[in-house]
């Protein structure tokens, strides 16, 4: 999970009808970024909305670094824009973009895929993480990165939900991946597809993490499952109180469980 | 940081070494270090009344200066310490607003909402309309509900409380659910002011009202939050 930010620049208060004409042209992709990042923002409901990220999707370009735009830059924030949205159209496209050579573009389709709660998904999405943490999950040459955008691919596959014998024998492997981001995102699918305690207690162990970094991934993870035994521990973690409110209302929201809802409210109260 | 209670307080210690330490922090870990121990001694009342010295106004200053520093563990101690001087730290605070450093305004528009000093008012009205950081927009609206109108002169206590109303009011239209979601709690402490008019005016409930209903307000927190508010208010 994600905090948003909105896009560098350019962010004066727009219409929805600006939205869909930055986004409709092609002129302009620095423009188009901006509608697809605002109709997502703003959950636009106009009929024009989905089908326009849809072919904005399936747009590729080249990386143009001197515009510090990132590869893909506009089909990257139409799958982002479709996640938010919630409309199952949406989902034939985005499988295709998690099949796409850009990694970048897989990791949006997937966590997209995850938000839409894609059961079509499953499937591929073990595919490409079948290999485990020894090739799907081993470094890039001269890269940060790993081969597949794993820790996106393995969140999506715990929102999605589905919880049968063969997901959860892909996901076990890289509970013991090297980078703890990556055992912190796949801790996260399994508390949400057993409902197991220990993996909540395992996270709830990640928020004392020395590095920052895993901290907040943590916090964000616990959120989105909604793990409500954490609330004391995400009140103390040595990270931003933005973080940790963002964290607090999943326990709210995706709930439910001890400690009741009023007591995660107070809490909130407190980090104002 | 708890305040040590009572007349029989420890003496006060020497402030200028602990304020020379701040300023000689060379690392991380020592700015943390020595910007709680200056705090913890300014939280620490000498006994009986003092009135508020050079140094302490030295200390006060030096705190308010780590707020700048992009340096959360020892902005978090420094919060502490000026909430504690309580009013002496407001001019300070104000004074030494950066406004291009707005993760230093964060740290002082919370610190000014804890201390709840009525000179901050317009500082918490103006950042809850306008600050562009969500944070910064979050304690002023908490700190719109705590002032405490007893600092006031007994005439200018209705006012205050009505200015701190129409800003929540305006707030409530945030675009940031957290913004909403401290509005929430800023109308509910504003409602619950020993000072304020009883029962809670109804232009106050039809605020939370609003933020209960879905129709109105997306967010499910927020929802619950001001649900929880009015049950606290009690009925109308």
């Amino acid at each position: 999970m994600e905090p948003e930010t909105p896009p560098p620049g350019n962010a004066e208060p727009i219409s929805e009808a600006e939205a869909l004409r930055r986004l409709r042209q092609s002129e302009d992709q620095s423009l188009q970024y901006y509608g697809a990042w605002w109709l997502g923002r703003m959950r636009s409901r106009h009929p024009d909305t989905v089908p326009l990220l849809c072919q904005a999707l399936r747009q590729r370009q080249p990386r143009d670094a001197g515009a510090g735009v990132e590869h893909n830059a506009v089909a990257r924030n139409a799958a982002r824009a479709l996640g938010k949205l919630a409309d199952q159209r949406a989902v034939g496209d985005l499988l295709d973009a998690l099949e796409d050579e850009d990694d970048g573009l897989r990791e949006a389709a997937a966590r997209a895929l995850g938000d839409l709660g894609a059961a079509a998904a499953v499937i591929p999405l073990c595919r490409r993480l079948a290999s485990g943490p020894s090739v799907a999950g081993a470094p890039q040459i001269n890269s940060p990165k790993l081969q597949e955008p794993c820790e996106a691919l393995i969140e999506a596959l715990g929102d999605i939900g589905v919880a049968t014998p063969a997901v959860l024998k892909v996901i076990e492997p890289f509970l013991e991946h090297d980078r703890p981001l990556i055992r912190s995102a796949a801790t996260r699918a399994m508390l949400q597809l057993t409902g197991e305690p220990r993996w909540g207690d395992l996270l709830v162990t990640l928020l004392s993490h020395p590095q920052l970094q895993v901290r907040r991934a943590a916090l964000m993870d616990l959120g989105a499952v909604g793990w409500r035994p954490a609330l004391g521990a995400i009140s103390g973690t040595l990270a931003e109180n933005s973080l940790k409110l963002i964290a607090l209302r999943g326990l709210v929201e995706k709930g439910p469980g001890e400690p009741d809802t009023e007591a995660v409210l107070l809490a909130m109260d407190e980090l104002l | 940081m708890t305040l040590p209670e009572g007349p029989k307080g420890p003496p006060q210690p020497d402030l200028s070494p602990l304020v020379a330490a701040v300023d000689g922090a060379h690392s991380s870990e020592s700015l943390v270090q020595a910007t709680r121990a200056l705090a913890l001694a300014l939280a620490t009342p000498p006994s009986g009344p003092t009135a508020l010295t050079a140094e302490m106004d030295n200390a006060i200053r030096t705190l308010v200066g780590v707020m700048g520093f992009n340096n959360p563990g020892a902005a978090v101690a420094a919060v502490d310490g000026l909430m504690a001087c309580g009013p002496a730290a407001v001019e300070p605070l104000l004074e030494g607003l950066d406004n291009h450093n707005y993760g230093a305004r964060a740290w002082a528009v919370r610190a000014l909402a804890g201390i709840g000093d009525g000179r901050g008012l317009d500082l918490l009205e103006e950042a809850l309309q306008g600050d562009i950081g969500p944070s910064v927009r979050r304690a002023a609206a908490r700190g719109l509900g705590q002032l405490r109108l007893e600092t006031l002169e007994p005439e200018s206590r209705a006012p205050v409380w009505n200015r701190c109303l129409g800003a929540l009011e305006r707030g409530s239209q945030d675009d940031e659910w957290v913004v909403r979601y401290a509005v929430v709690v800023g109308l509910e402490s504003l409602g619950h002011s020993p000072h304020g008019p009883r029962p809670a005016p109804s232009a106050l409930l039809d605020c939370l009202e609003r933020l209960a209903q879905p129709a109105q307000e997306a967010i499910p927190v927020v929802r619950l939050r001001a649900q929880l508010a009015l049950d606290r208010l009690g009925p109308p």
